[in-house]
């Protein structure tokens, strides 16, 4: 159920644009399609809108092929980038745009549109033009547009990108809390870590017209599965390491056993850790430890950051990130401290 | 996706019209170039005999050149006055600029007869040059220069496609960021320098557009000659306009509107060629 | 500060464009004047001032049937060419079309090519299906005329509408039609009014195309000139007056839509 993409490509001549992709998203889900930009996520949400046709693959909803159906007959609704609001209309005329060409009756299409007006928070607004609105308004008013028809998906091209930071925050809450309201799959496509975090069921990670890992916020976060993962999120410590069969992996900051539940096969690999999970001092159980000497000190507000030079390995750097401490007594440059890497907080990263 | 057999099938059904009203009559013009007339029916046989007859009567081919010589006068003449003109309204700002640009555009849209024939009363032996001149004294009595001659078929068609040139030079000029105007003073340049070194060239693209749209009309003008130019003013269009009128020799007639069409498309083709090596 | 050669060069300018516009303006001058007053012996007669000639025009049978076939050929053929303007124009933008150049080649050909050059392609076609030439055929003339100017302000305006306008109308369910009334049509609606008029005014003033084609019947360009070549009375000054004026007050609509569309754009 829900929708699927299956082995869905898009090509404009010779330059393919969409790898082969497959990817389920289940009803009711606020799956987010993240990447840099070419990474195809429009792309996929174009090909669902109906906007373009995939060059091969085949697109399911339900039960039904809806691959070759064109767009006005597609029971999804799309917030586009720029809204594409009609600016001949006002914000009723826009709002119901959608019941209009159903041709439902005058007092329905109003009653409903009052509704959802309502519910987006666009209540005496209805008479205005879309000149006449600010961009958070304007926002309002093709979220609205989308809802209104009661659609079994919604499509979320980049919609907060043209919002400033606070509106932003506000947003991203309002559209989580609707999403609950009113019970429908969001496909949301942005580029923006923090949003995607935030905001999501799931996340699928997109570089280079393919999917790179498909997962829930904190999988993608602590357990990245490719080096693109696990650079795109922030700062993460990254160690190259080779798996040696026997459930131990080889680094230059010493031998330790790989995670539980991860391929054992001999291979080389990356090791991933977050610098807020590297612990100084005190190690718990079956920690790796490794002596390091601290390069520098940050103060960054509520965090402290640290850089390290592993005594063993002085060309591998290890940040770790403390929650700052007015009086964090010893951790100055030269000190030297010992680090430790627990192995529930190392994630196996693929070398491609 | 349509698939190509469809998206041929709604190009002709979308080019039909045009391609059956315009492609369809100059083809079948170009054809009848190559016909012939016998005891006044058109023959449809193919042959160069208008071709051969054209290039090997002097009569004609001079009457092509010195065609060809008016309309280089009529576009020079365009250009000298009217590129002045375009830069005077450009170098004025706001709505005095609007309301010009107006007023010299405006002639385009007046009836084509009447600015003719308000230019044969103005030349003629009763008209208001004659009038003023012999009320001022430089002349004893009414000319008869002034009207009936190649000057007479000059002089209105310099006017008559004035506003023709001002247009796209003032277009051009328009596209000109000031800034650049700017940077050119800032840079120490005077008035004269930035004209020759920055507007004129930039400028050129509309200025080519203009000597094109006056060169291109003046060709093919057979109505003021006609009224402007009497007996003595026998241009290439008129003797087009006379074999399918008097003469009635079509396929002849045909054959010398061909030449004209080349001339034009060659016209066209220089200017654009020239227009694109300015834009490098 | 203008510098003095500034200052020159714009006076000596200013003195060219007044002459130039006295001359351009002749026309006008010289028509109203003399469709008001007499001039004997190079001495206008004031006291002759009259605007009998005007009311003379509404008696004159051929004057009249020449200016509704000029209003008939006009109304139609813009109809016509606006329609084929915007369906040529939709094409065009659309993304599986071919032959786009093709297309915009033929549709400037008219207006680009020398008009006797036009007419002559028509005279020949028509008579080569056997078609009598009346005002039909001077339609048909002036309908490709005046495609060109129409098709290129419907184009312009089409390619400034967002493509996730018509995207989000078909989102929304709308079908291809839909579209077409609700989101392009409000969209296009005034370029098209805009072209209309400029291309009537182009199709009221048609005369060297029209010459070739109207056979015997007579529209007003044609009319005047057949007037004109006998002589020139008061009443022939009235009814250039009226033609002028007409022209004019097309364009200078044409000119205030085109520049309030600029500011809208900004």
């Amino acid at each position: 159920m829900g929708l699927s993409l299956d082995a869905v490509s898009k090509s404009y001549g010779a330059q393919q644009v969409l790898a082969p992709t497959t990817l389920q998203v289940a009803d009711g889900e606020f799956m987010t399609i993240l990447g840099p930009s070419g990474s195809g996520k429009t792309t996929i949400l174009r090909l669902v809108g109906g906007f373009t046709r995939p060059t091969s693959g085949r697109i399911g909803f339900g039960d039904a092929d809806i691959t070759g159906m064109p767009a006005h007959q597609r029971p999804f609704n799309t917030v586009f980038q720029d809204y594409a609001l009609f600016p001949h209309m006002t914000v009723a005329a826009n709002i119901g745009y959608g019941l209009m060409v159903r041709r439902q009756t005058k007092p329905a299409i109003a009653a409903k549109v009052g509704q959802t007006a309502e519910i987006v928070g666009l209540g005496g607004l209805l008479d205005r033009f879309p000149s006449q609105l600010s961009g958070g308004q304007k926002q309002r008013v093709a979220l609205a547009r989308a809802i209104v028809c009661e659609p079994k998906l919604i499509l979320l091209d980049e919609p907060l990108a043209a919002l400033d930071a606070e509106l932003r925050r506000q947003m991203q809450f309002f559209l989580k809390s609707l999403q609950r309201q009113i019970a429908t799959t969001f496909l949301f496509v942005t580029h923006d870590q923090e949003e995607a975090i935030t905001m999501s069921d799931r996340i699928v990670v997109m570089s280079a017209g393919r999917i790179e890992q498909v997962g829930t916020p904190k999988d993608i976060y602590y357990a990245p599965r490719t080096q693109f993962v696990a650079g795109f999120f922030g700062d993460n410590n990254l160690i190259p390491g080779h798996v040696t069969g026997n459930g131990m992996v080889t680094t230059a900051l010493g031998t330790m056993p790989i995670p539980a539940e991860t391929d054992r096969r001999e291979r080389d690999v990356m090791l991933a850790i977050r610098p807020e999970k590297v612990l100084l001092g005190a190690a718990g159980s079956g920690s790796h430890q490794v002596s390091c000497r601290i390069d520098d000190v940050t103060f960054i507000g509520a965090i402290t950051q640290l850089r390290l030079r592993p005594a063993a390995a002085p060309d591998q750097v290890l940040t770790v990130k403390l929650t700052s401490d007015r009086t964090r007594l010893g951790l100055e440059s030269g000190t030297v401290v010992s680090a430790s890497l627990a192995p529930g907080d190392i994630a196996l990263v693929e070398v491609s | 996706m349509v698939s190509l057999p469809e998206r041929i099938i709604l190009f002709m059904l979308v080019a039909a019209g045009p391609f059956l009203l315009i492609v369809v009559p100059i083809g079948a013009f170009l054809a009848m170039s190559f016909f012939r007339m016998e005891n006044q029916q058109i023959v449809h046989d193919l042959s160069l005999a208008n071709y051969a007859a054209f290039f090997s009567s002097w009569t004609y081919v001079k009457t092509l050149l010195l065609t060809l010589w008016l309309c280089a006068e009529v576009t020079l003449i365009g250009l000298l006055i009217g590129y002045p003109i375009a830069y005077f309204i450009w170098r004025r700002s706001g709505r005095i600029r609007t309301i010009l640009l107006l007023l010299f555009v405006l002639p385009l849209f007046m009836s084509y007869i009447v600015k003719i024939f308000t230019m044969r009363s103005i030349l003629g032996l009763n008209g208001f040059l004659n009038q003023i001149l012999v009320a001022v004294g430089i002349l004893s009595e009414p000319s008869q220069v002034f009207l009936y001659n190649q000057n007479a078929i000059l002089f209105t068609m310099a006017v008559i496609f004035l506003p023709f040139v001002i247009l796209p030079i003032y277009l051009s000029l328009e596209r000109i960021p000031r800034s650049l105007v700017q940077a050119s003073a800032d840079l120490g340049a005077d008035i004269g320098t930035t004209f020759w070194h920055v507007i004129l060239p930039l400028s050129a693209p509309g200025t080519i557009a203009g000597a094109l749209f006056a060169f291109v009309l003046a060709l093919g003008d057979f109505i003021t000659p006609q009224m402007v130019g009497g007996a003595n003013g026998f241009t290439f269009g008129r003797v087009i306009w006379s074999q399918f009128g008097l003469a009635y020799n079509w396929p002849f007639g045909a054959a010398l509107g061909t030449v004209l069409l080349a001339v034009a498309l060659l016209a066209i083709v220089l200017g654009g060629l020239a227009a694109q090596r300015q834009k490098v | 500060m203008p510098s003095r050669a500034e200052r020159i060069t714009d006076i000596l300018l200013a003195i060219l464009a007044g002459l130039v516009f006295i001359v351009l303006y002749a026309p006008l001058l010289i028509s109203t004047l003399f469709s008001i007053v007499e001039v004997k012996r190079g001495q206008i007669q004031w006291e002759t001032a009259t605007l009998v000639w005007y009311g003379r025009l509404w008696e004159n049978q051929s004057i009249l049937d020449a200016i509704r076939s000029t209003l008939a050929v006009g109304v139609i053929s813009v109809t016509l060419a606006a329609v084929l303007a915007v369906i040529l124009a939709l094409y065009v933008e659309w993304e599986g079309a071919i032959g786009r150049r093709l297309i915009e080649l033929v549709v400037y050909l008219p207006f680009l090519l020398p008009p006797i050059v036009t007419g002559l392609a028509l005279l020949v076609f028509f008579s080569g299906l056997g078609l009598d030439r009346n005002l039909l055929t001077v339609t048909i003339g002036h309908t490709i005329f005046v495609l060109a100017v129409l098709y290129r302000l419907v184009l312009t305006r089409l390619q400034t509408l967002p493509k996730s306008l018509v995207e989000a109308s078909a989102d929304l369910g709308a079908s291809r039609w839909q579209t077409l009334r609700h989101v392009l049509w409000p969209h296009l609606r005034s370029a098209i009014a805009t072209g209309a008029i400029l291309a009537f005014t182009l199709s009221f003033d048609e005369t060297l195309i029209t010459v070739f084609l109207a056979g015997d019947q007579m529209t007003l360009p044609l009319r005047l000139w057949a007037m004109m070549r006998v002589g020139f009375t008061a009443e022939i000054n009235a009814l250039v007056t009226i033609v002028l004026v007409i022209s004019i007050g097309l364009t200078i609509l044409v000119g205030m839509r085109l520049q309030s569309d600029e500011v809208r754009e900004e």
